[in-house]
């Protein structure tokens, strides 16, 4: 992981000033079944390709966004503000 | 033999050293001239044999002198395989060589060399196997014939101070042969930044040696030069421009994602960002196989053209040139000039073009031998007879005496850095090389690296190439003509013979590679990784070539379907130095804003993630009972603290907490835990109303980023409408704790501190000597006591004003260590000390701060799961017997020898006069007077008895009162 990743406020940065908090997934609702909860918090895809992604700027502005980023070529990507995130492609 | 010369008649550019000195070499005093490598002057010297080989401990001697294989690879002033033929010669170094016992010349290992049959791939495997017995004896000698250098235990290397460096240019050039300078022109000219990289002292690459005249190059000014020449004159040209950086000595090992260059240069390491790279790092002498192809007496084209011509070296008496193209009638000319007599030149080619060089040979008296090439070179330590035959090695016709052997057989492009974990290279028919040619965005390729070709177009190249880099735009395909290019010989020449050596590193041999074929490795990948091929020093750079034509052809498919193994980094052996740096000065240290004070006082400093916190001022012991017997005051800046405020903000809170705070009032103070979404219990602190709507949180020292970003996270995914202030660098705070500590404080203040108007787990505003303070009435040590909250810029004044203000009492200042003893006593538990990843609130005894009736909160599912599941260990309070020793940190619980628990913390209570802890124990043993066994590190076992309350003040009427 060598690439410059953009923050949405700082513009291109090297990618160690962030810090990554797995791809973008949806929380269960508390009536669902337990297996819903174990398979949110401990099963993740481990994707090869475009997926939805939590990046901090933790390094600089400190702040939360989200990257479109192909996680086999991390030098595609393109990041949005959460509120935003509507405008990406897919999900 | 070897000897120096003074001047060579195909050289203009050739002057001889005038200053010499001398080093040591297996403690024997060398001669080396001025601008030797280490190699070169052991070469001069008259060294033939620099190593023996990794299994067979076969003679091996210099070859390319380019930092290529592994034979050049020594001890130099105490520091392992350093390659010396990269490495300007010192006066005074100290030159050993490795791996061969008792020394190179007369190694007796080499006895493994007679059982080259006996010794096939993976025989460690298979032979030592059973009995069962034999492996450890076998080990011990297979270790010692194995390996390379030695480290240097005692760290007398030299030079051990490694630094990072870092470098933003717009265009990087690797390589500054013909083509790396014409790129480095073509950038300048387009007004970039330009880096240079280059792994010689001197710039100029192939060109220094070679002295082909200069044709049709569009650069007017070099036609009719040497390249020797042309080189200088574009040197000269572009050496002082100011937007030039030269690295030379520098080897750029790895590539990575967008442009960012790895290089070392001695002890430093560049982390270089371009914009664009252009990549023109030659190639080298092709690995030509054949029966006892890695006798000393054997050099590459190449490699004797550098002897002759940088270092003033005549290597032989007497060779034979072996070659393909006219590079090695240029080679056979040098070594003519230099002294050697050159006995033929046995060329590949059916019909060898008419030109200069082929006639200059000829008119020289030097037979060439057409459509020939060599069969196997015999001699026990070194070459003393080469036998040539036809291409494929049937009919042997003719031998020569000579003394060495020089192979210009083509040459295979440096891919590895183009290559690098993204594009595989392909075999090129018409080249006949490996050839990378689809490269990631702004890398661009030229000269050598795609083919062999004439000065002119490895400049023209290397040109479009650097100003393609400038503008970043795309680069049109490199050609090459019917006359550049040149036909590779079989990979191996099949003459006979058992030693054929395709992996000169990892001394593996053709039959091997075909054996290893045989029992099913037949994918080049695994072919690799069970004949170890291309795993040495050299990482394949000296047969990747060779591994991947002939993997293709011993598993039957044909020569264009040859593919190498993956390329990694790093290119070039690097010292883990290198990689981790002068580490200290990259972590950024914190520190409190009184730590000037506890630096005078006298305090020894621990760290606490990146803080430096007082550990103690005296002994801790001593410290403990200061403060249970009078006065101290701590420092707890380093501590988390967040203001929440806003609309949602209660909302927030019964989201993010697992407790519930509507009825927690103004003024006053709750413990609340920190529950993950798994239900493990991560973090701890105390939340405070300071005023309507104002919630204050306090969090441990380690975890005060981390909780800010993941509130903040929360806020922004769930939407709440609540603002949060990370005041953690604005407030300094300090805990005046013991009995004596309300009476203090009183002195200072104007509100009322008695019990009734401020009692315990109370917070309160005020000023202490005009400065605004909060005053929080919490106890993490067990006795009564304050923290105090107030700005930073006041933090050094402030804690020097207690001090003086308590003298009378004493008041003394306790540190970190002293703190964890005093906590122990009361049984607190510290979050990622006393817990870890699997424990949950009801384990670790903290299920009151846990009110599951809340609709949803973080950690809901998993909690109820906990509960439902009920308790299987138990984090408890222990006592030992006054007379005990005290259990380190960490130690095993054991029942029937069995491990049941451990022990999270342990200390000596100075206040009670026997050891306390804390320790996981299962369910059974968690009960008040339950026995358990600890086992200690030296090995005795001591009984604990569980405490179902603080082993101090069970009652906590200190803190109440």
């Amino acid at each position: 992981m060598s690439f410059m990743l953009t923050c949405p406020n700082c513009g291109k940065r090297q990618v160690g000033e962030f810090t990554f908090r797995g791809y973008f997934k949806s929380r269960p609702q508390q009536s669902d079944d337990f297996a819903s909860w174990t398979s949110y918090v401990y099963f993740n895809k481990n994707k090869i390709g475009k997926q939805w992604e939590w990046w901090n700027h933790a390094s600089g502005c400190q702040r939360w966004f989200i990257v479109d980023r192909d996680s086999a070529k991390s030098t595609d990507h393109q990041s949005v503000w959460f509120e935003n995130r509507k405008t990406l492609e897919h999900e | 033999m070897t000897e120096r010369i003074a001047q060579h008649p195909d050289l203009p550019l050739f002057s001889s050293p005038k200053k010499s000195f001398s080093f040591t070499f297996n403690g024997k005093t060398i001669e080396a001239h001025e601008g030797d490598t280490v190699a070169s002057a052991l070469i001069a010297a008259g060294v033939r044999i620099t190593s023996r080989s990794f299994k067979y401990h076969r003679p091996r001697g210099p070859k390319d002198n380019f930092g290529q294989g592994p034979e050049l690879l020594m001890t130099v002033d105490h520091a392992p395989n350093v390659r010396s033929d990269m490495i300007p010669v010192r006066a005074g170094m100290q030159v050993e060589t490795q791996n061969a016992w008792p020394s190179t010349q007369l190694d007796l290992m080499s006895i493994n060399n007679f059982a080259v049959p006996l010794l096939p791939n993976g025989f460690y495997y298979k032979m030592f196997h059973k009995p069962k017995w034999l492996w450890p004896i076998a080990e011990r000698f297979i270790r010692k014939a194995a390996g390379l250098g030695k480290i240097d235990t005692q760290g007398r290397a030299v030079d051990t101070r490694y630094e990072k460096r870092y470098r933003f240019p717009d265009v990087c050039v690797v390589g500054s042969g013909p083509a790396g300078l014409a790129s480095v022109k073509a950038a300048l000219d387009a007004g970039k930044q330009v880096l240079l990289i280059e792994e010689q002292e001197q710039l100029g690459g192939h060109s220094r040696h070679t002295v082909f005249k200069v044709e049709n190059c569009r650069e007017k000014k070099l036609n009719g030069l040497t390249e020797q020449e042309a080189v200088r004159s574009l040197i000269d040209e572009i050496e002082k421009h100011p937007n030039l950086e030269i690295l030379s000595q520098t080897q750029a090992f790895a590539v990575y994602e967008d442009n960012l260059v790895a290089a070392q240069r001695g002890t430093e390491l560049f982390k270089i960002r371009a914009i664009s790279v252009v990549f023109a790092p030659g190639a080298t002498d092709r690995h030509l196989v054949f029966d006892n192809n890695d006798k000393p007496g054997i050099m590459t084209g190449r490699g004797v053209e550098r002897l002759i011509a940088l270092h003033g070296i005549k290597p032989a008496r007497r060779a034979v040139v072996i070659t393909t193209h006219d590079g090695g009638y240029h080679t056979a000319k040098l070594l003519h000039g230099a002294g050697t007599e050159v006995l033929a030149v046995v060329d590949g080619r059916q019909k060898p073009p008419k030109n200069d060089w082929v006639d200059g040979i000829r008119k020289l008296g030097i037979p060439i031998f057409e459509g020939k090439t060599i069969h196997r070179v015999k001699g026990l330590n070194q070459v003393k007879k080469v036998e040539i035959g036809d291409l494929h090695g049937q009919f042997s016709s003719l031998s020569f005496a000579c003394d060495l052997v020089v192979l210009a057989v083509g040459y295979q492009p440096q891919l590895n850095l183009l290559s690098q974990g993204r594009t595989r290279p392909v075999w090129d028919k018409k080249r006949q090389i490996l050839r990378v040619t689809d490269l990631p965005q702004n890398i661009y390729a030229a000269g050598e690296v795609q083919g062999s070709a004439s000065f002119a177009r490895l400049y023209q190249e290397g040109f479009e190439a650097g100003r393609a880099a400038a503008q970043q735009s795309s680069l049109s395909e490199s050609q090459r003509d019917e006359n550049e290019l040149i036909e590779a010989l079989p990979a191996d020449i099949e003459s006979g013979g058992k030693h054929h050596f395709i992996c000169p590193c990892m001394d593996v041999t053709r039959s091997e590679a075909c054996h290893s074929i045989e029992e099913g490795f037949d994918q080049v990948e695994t072919l690799k990784r069970y004949s170890s091929m291309g795993m040495g020093p050299c990482q394949g750079k000296t047969c990747h070539e060779a591994v991947a034509r002939l993997a293709a052809r011993d598993t039957g498919l044909s020569e264009t379907e040859a593919v190498p193994t993956t390329m990694r980094p790093p290119l070039s052996p690097v010292s883990f130095g290198i990689l981790a740096g002068r580490a200290p000065h990259l972590v950024p240290q914190r520190r409190t804003a009184m730590h000037h004070c506890h630096r005078k006082a006298g305090a020894a400093f621990l760290n606490a993630g990146q803080w430096k916190r007082p550990h103690s001022y005296l002994p801790p012991q001593e410290e403990a009972l200061m403060v249970r017997k009078g006065l101290g005051i701590i420092d707890v800046s380093t501590l988390g603290k967040l203001e929440l405020s806003g609309p949602d903000v209660m909302d927030f809170l019964h989201f993010m907490l697992p407790g519930k705070f509507r009825q927690l009032a103004v003024g006053r103070v709750r413990y609340s835990t920190m529950i993950g979404e798994d239900g493990i219990l991560f973090e701890d602190g105390t939340i405070s109303h300071l005023e309507e709507g104002v919630y204050y949180l306090s969090t441990t020292t380690g975890n005060q980023a981390a909780i800010e970003s993941l509130f903040r996270w929360w806020v922004l995914t769930d939407q709440f409408k609540v603002h949060i202030k990370n005041l953690a660098p604005v407030h300094a705070a300090v805990n005046v704790a013991g009995e004596k500590s309300r009476e203090f404080i009183q002195k200072l203040v104007d509100i009322d501190m008695s019990n009734e108007a401020f009692p315990y787990m109370a917070c309160r505003k005020s000023t202490i000597a005009d400065v605004p303070v909060l005053l929080f009435r919490i106890g993490f040590t067990g006795e009564l006591g304050y923290e105090i909250h107030f700005p930073s810029e006041f933090g050094a004044p402030l804690w020097e004003y207690f001090l003086e203000q308590g003298k009378s009492y004493p008041l003394k200042p306790f540190g970190v260590e002293t703190q964890r003893i005093l906590r122990l006593e009361k049984g607190h538990l510290i979050p990622g000390v006393d817990t870890d990843a699997l424990s949950n609130p009801y384990e670790a005894g903290v299920d009151f701060t846990v009110k599951e009736d809340k609709e949803n909160f973080v950690g809901k599912a998993f909690l109820k799961n906990f509960k439902e599941r009920g308790i299987e260990n138990k984090l408890v309070s222990y006592k030992l017997n006054s007379a005990d020793p005290i259990p380190e940190d960490g130690v095993a619980i054991l029942k029937n020898g069995k491990i049941i628990g451990r022990v999270t913390s342990s200390r000596m209570s100075p206040t009670l006069g026997f050891g306390i802890g804390l320790a996981w124990v299962p369910r059974d043993l968690s009960g008040a007077g339950s026995r358990f066994q600890i086992r200690l590190a030296n090995g005795q076992d001591v009984t604990a008895e569980t405490l179902d309350h603080a082993a101090y003040d069970p009652q906590g009427e200190r803190l109440t009162s």
